[in-house]
């Protein structure tokens, strides 16, 4: 089961996570000014409010890993030829 | 394994090239990059699914498209998204339209897109709009639309639109 925390001392309210979520994860608490994390369920695990937070207060637990394509050489200088 | 690992090398280096060379089309084509990435997923999409089992039911084609997939060896996994305010995973337009959220987690594009720090939503993502569209056409017969609603770096939401 995937995990969504906001670290509540990190937050400084600036709404980014807000506007980035495409699945309306967040809610702004107008009290203590700060977002909060409201429906973790809707949560796809894309990590944009991770990178997009300036403070780095997102973290998430438990969700698939994507690793991006990496780089082989060997393969890479066959493909020299045609490039 | 040792063929395994070879054939992952090769997919990857190939997607990357391809990444490459779409991030390069896309200034010097503009649009056009699109249409013709759009086009050849579409054609993809039909040759794949031509022995595909026929229905009229969403979910049903939806399975069968990913079964299309699988069999290919395509690095395209995708899961139906029902936010939690919603009932059901289809919901239908006043127009007559049914739709459904779709998640992509693996996406050959994306994982050799950020490799090299190109944007998404480019034309190759097109390609996947098209893919989906000849495909589902063949399925259902219907014309069918697969609109990027969010592109993340984890994955991907999109809305499936299949017309009435």
């Amino acid at each position: 089961m995937l995990e969504m925390t906001i670290h509540e001392n990190s937050c400084r309210g600036c709404q980014l996570c807000l506007d980035v979520c495409p699945t309306d994860c967040f809610v702004f608490d107008e009290q203590t000014q700060k977002a909060r994390v409201a429906v973790v369920e809707n949560c796809i695990a894309c990590l944009s409010c991770a990178y997009i937070c300036p403070s780095m207060a997102i973290r998430h637990k438990d969700y698939h890993q994507v690793k991006n394509f990496y780089r082989n050489i060997e393969f890479s200088s066959r493909m020299e030829k045609f490039l | 394994m040792d063929e395994i690992l070879k054939k992952r090398r090769t997919l990857q280096e190939t997607m990357n090239f391809m990444a490459a060379l779409s991030a390069g089309i896309e200034p010097i084509l503009g649009r056009g990059a699109n249409s013709m990435t759009m086009s050849a997923g579409r054609n993809l999409g039909r040759k794949f699914s031509a022995g595909a089992k026929p229905t009229q039911d969403l979910m049903e084609a939806i399975d069968e498209v990913r079964n299309i997939l699988v069999a290919n060896n395509c690095l395209w996994g995708f899961e139906p998204f029902k936010p939690q305010q919603q009932n059901d995973f289809i919901t239908s337009t006043p127009e007559g339209d049914q739709q459904l959220l779709l998640v992509f987690r693996d996406c050959m594009i994306r994982q050799a897109l950020l490799r090299f720090g190109h944007l998404q939503q480019g034309s190759l993502c097109n390609m996947m709009y098209g893919f989906f569209a000849g495909a589902l056409e063949s399925i259902m017969g219907r014309k069918t639309t697969l609109e990027i609603k969010h592109a993340g770096e984890n994955s991907c939401l999109k809305l499936l639109t299949v017309k009435k």
